[in-house]
């Protein structure tokens, strides 16, 4: 029979070769889409299959992890007791279960560890982490950071981060200069979270930049974390060359009203990149440095656009009522919409007895636009 | 051998938009939007959405599009010249009064004849234009745009059903590229039809039971999915959805904003901008999602089918026209040299190919030159390729994410695949060689009535849509 079947085989291939060249691509490419067809078809009912199996998995063993859970932190008879955490034991027979001991339920276990620790502080939140370092859990995270996977290794940072557990800094502060911007992110935050001493070490040595998505969530990082020291951000406004991290200084001295990094955000209205300086003059408006207002009104001619609004809008958040005619002059006299808009915003907000007079006076001596300019700003109904 | 090039193109995009997936997948394995939700740093964002005559569905379509979540954002809604009882119903039901609101005319539209805000505290996000018919979902847009506040802007239809992730998910790529600018994001669009809807929001994904709107269901999962998420990999990006697109204001407004005379204004005004940045030596990107977050009413109706592809068709020929300067020029970089080209050789000329091929394929058989065996064994080729590659595509859609909850719709979506070559996509040849005959006649097209039966308690079954 297999004689026969390779004869057969050798007659076809004598025929295809006697085929012209354009022939025999179409039929090897037949050949390929087909069974490409079949292999995404199997592909998809695999994977559907898989998600199946993986729903029923999780629909099983959810509510037995989260019945340990409830029962050995929870539960525990030893909570509210004042016995120190190292002396509660959990139940070893259950921390044994041959169940614990599958990669999958182990994975799962961490999940829901995690998502209960970001509900639990305190005596519970510190029992769920002893949960998680005597399960054995704790070296499971620490070998994915040994994989060479970038995604497994944001993972094992993400777990260790969230279960409060020390990364040493020759492990954890070369990846906050990662080439891979994912990965970097994920160590900065976690050393933000982990560094007892000097959360922001990494700063100094910053090369790479922070993008705009990952300072949201270091941002969210170092105002929400309890007893994380902030230091004076100005140290970097005056010092880095990485302007990623002066610009994301520049708002945590905002967040953080550092008024002593005022000096230091001042003499960035110097610097030649135009974002940069628009972003100190934001700073400042937000700092209500009223030392720096009279300097902004210096160089406002000098500046484009951009700064020439921000500049505008600080005048109206430092509300001191020193450059009012400033504004005034700039509400009538500019050509630029988003100028005169700007201007009237900050005579508005100044809100007092002077700038109030002032929009009266407007109203009656300008014109129609400027006038429903001045409408527009003054109605609450528009917020933006 | 033309045929070959184009399927060995569609090989290679899937290979790209394989790639792509899997780090998508893997970047949101670990992402939490929680943290741009509560973020005093999050971009603001303005929704733009035109509406004409949608008195049916009006309300529930701005309850929907006022349910993203995400921290700072406004939703423009523009009566663009509505001659139903669209405006008194929105002013009615969202506790709406004229307003003095100061704008800048920064690109050109009809005049606006008022613009209402709510009373409701609870509808602060909402602000409503009306203003005189433009003809053009563009100059809607274009007014829309003037009004806006925040640097980037959304675009899409009013009758659009969005993800309540969208601005999150879309704004992603736009904050997280690390060399360039992106100046617009896109995501995937489906089929609302035969999806449950409740009150602006989709309940159940179904796919769509009338076969027009099916084909176009497994049209666009292979266009977005494997198409453009493809392109995406090389910033080569020929469009971004006029349903669903997020757009840098800056750009857009210097680039000129909408066409109003385009008939295919979503991709003329990515093609200004891509021009307008190369102009001014901005380095910039265009990204893609392989994520659905828009589900819009397909047409049911062959008629308003063939008037929706004519339409496109129409706009095609006049982008080549109006941008053929960038043609093979290398000054315009990858969409110069990789992204115009591309549209003139296997978008716009394919139909022409397609036919004359077939005209002398009709000749060649009447003269007695056909060799049948090896004639049939090329259309098995073109064929099982063609069924390979949407094949793909709905894959590269499941992994992505398993939209349908049943194995019959994915059934009903996969087996498509071999029928679209025989039924859907001669339709798709005719009515774009349509438009092209269209637009050298210079056939007037007036912007149609968006009729729609709307989405009726849960489930959606329109009988006509956009045009």
């Amino acid at each position: 029979m297999w004689k026969d079947l390779i004869d057969l085989l050798f007659q076809a291939y004598e025929q295809f070769s006697l085929l012209p060249l354009f022939i025999e691509i179409a039929l090897a490419f037949i050949f390929i889409a087909i069974l490409s067809t079949l292999v995404a078809y199997s592909a998809i009912l695999y994977k559907r299959y898989r998600a199946y199996i993986y729903d029923k998995r999780m629909a099983y063993i959810s509510p037995k992890i989260e019945d340990m859970i409830t029962d050995q932190v929870l539960l525990n008879p030893n909570l509210g007791m004042d016995i120190p955490l190292e002396n509660i034991e959990f139940d070893e027979q259950t921390l044994s279960d041959k169940m614990y001991r599958k990669p999958f339920v182990r994975q799962m276990l961490i999940d829901t560890l995690i998502s209960y620790r970001k509900n639990f502080r305190g005596e519970v939140g510190d029992l769920l982490r002893k949960l998680y370092i005597d399960m054995g859990l704790e070296k499971d995270s620490f070998g994915k950071m040994k994989t060479l996977r970038w995604e497994r290794k944001i993972k094992a940072v993400v777990e260790l981060t969230q279960m409060d557990i020390s990364i040493s800094d020759v492990t954890i502060l070369p990846l906050t200069n990662s080439s891979n911007p994912a990965l970097r992110a994920a160590a900065r935050n976690a050393y933000i979270q982990l560094s007892k001493n000097e959360p922001f070490k990494f700063f100094d040595i910053a090369t790479e930049p922070l993008l705009p998505w990952d300072q949201l969530e270091m941002f969210k990082i170092i105002t929400t974390t309890k007893d994380i020291a902030i230091p004076n951000f100005s140290r970097w406004v005056s010092y880095s060359t990485n302007k990623s991290i002066v610009s994301f200084c520049l708002k945590l001295i905002a967040h953080y009203d550092q008024q002593s990094a005022i000096p230091a955000v001042m003499d960035l209205l110097a610097n030649k990149d135009h974002y940069f300086r628009a972003d100190a003059i934001n700073c400042l408006g937000k700092l209500s440095a009223e030392v720096a207002e009279d300097k902004l009104v210096k160089i406002y001619n000098n500046q484009p656009l951009n700064c020439q609004i921000e500049i505008l809008q600080a005048l109206g958040r430092i509300a001191s009522g020193k450059h009012l005619e400033f504004l005034k002059s700039e509400f009538l006299y500019s050509s630029n919409f988003d100028i005169r808009m700007n201007a009237a915003r900050s005579i508005i907000k100044h809100n007092t007895q002077n700038s109030r007079l002032m929009v009266e006076e407007l109203m009656e001596v300008t014109d129609d636009e400027n006038q429903l300019i001045i409408k527009h700003c003054l109605n609450p109904l528009i917020k933006y | 051998m033309y045929g070959v090039l184009l399927l060995v193109i569609y090989a290679i995009l899937a290979l790209m938009s394989f790639y792509g997936i899997r780090r998508f997948l893997k970047k949101e394995s670990y992402t939490d939007y929680k943290v741009i939700v509560g973020s005093e740093l999050a971009p603001g964002i303005s929704v733009i959405a035109p509406a004409f005559n949608e008195g049916l569905t009006i309300i529930s379509n701005v309850r929907s599009l006022l349910t993203f979540d995400y921290p700072k954002y406004e939703v423009i809604i523009i009566n663009d010249g509505s001659t139903d009882d669209t405006l008194e119903k929105v002013i009615k039901e969202f506790s709406l009064v004229k307003v003095d609101f100061a704008y800048n005319i920064k690109i050109a539209s009809k005049p606006i004849r008022g613009i209402y805000k709510s009373t409701d505290d609870a509808y602060a996000k909402l602000v409503i234009v009306d203003k005189e018919n433009g003809k053009s979902k563009a100059d809607a847009t274009n007014a829309g745009i003037n009004i806006s506040s925040f640097p980037y802007f959304l675009c899409t239809d009013v009758d659009c059903i969005l993800h309540e992730q969208t601005l999150q998910k879309l704004i992603r790529p736009i904050m997280e590229e690390e060399n360039s600018r992106v100046i617009a994001t896109g995501a995937t669009l489906r089929m609302a039809n035969s999806c449950e809807i409740d009150k602006g929001v989709i309940i159940k994904i179904k796919a769509p039971r009338p076969i027009l709107a099916r084909f176009q269901e497994m049209e666009y999962i292979r266009s977005f999915v494997l198409g453009k998420m493809g392109w995406s990999q090389v910033n080569c990006v020929p469009n971004v959805s006029g349903g669903l697109g997020m757009f840098d204001k800056e750009i857009a407004v210097k680039a000129g904003g909408y066409d109003p005379t385009s008939f295919g204004e979503d991709m003329e005004l990515l093609m200004r901008m891509s021009r307008y940045v190369h102009d001014n030596k901005i380095k910039s990107a265009v990204r893609y999602i392989p994520v659905t977050l828009c589900w819009t009413e397909g047409p049911t109706s062959l008629k308003v089918f063939m008037r929706q592809r004519t339409r496109w068709g129409r706009g095609l020929v006049q982008l080549m026209v109006t941008h053929r300067k960038m043609f093979f020029n290398p000054k315009y970089g990858r969409i110069g040299m990789i992204v115009f080209p591309y549209n003139f050789f296997f978008e716009l000329i394919a139909p022409l190919v397609e036919i004359l091929g077939i005209i002398y394929y009709i000749i060649q058989a009447y003269l007695g030159l056909v060799n049948w065996p090896y004639a049939i064994i090329l259309l098995i080729f073109i064929y099982t390729f063609a069924v390979m590659i949407s094949t793909i595509a709905v894959l590269w859609d499941q992994l992505t994410t398993q939209y349908y909850k049943s194995w019959t719709d994915v059934a009903r979506i996969a087996l498509m695949a071999f029928i679209e070559m025989i039924i859907y996509h001669p339709l798709i040849v005719v009515f774009a060689l349509r438009g092209y005959f269209f637009h050298l006649a210079g056939k007037k097209h007036t912007w149609g009535n968006m009729q729609r039966r709307g989405f009726k308690s849960s489930t959606a079954n329109p009988t006509t849509a956009a045009t």
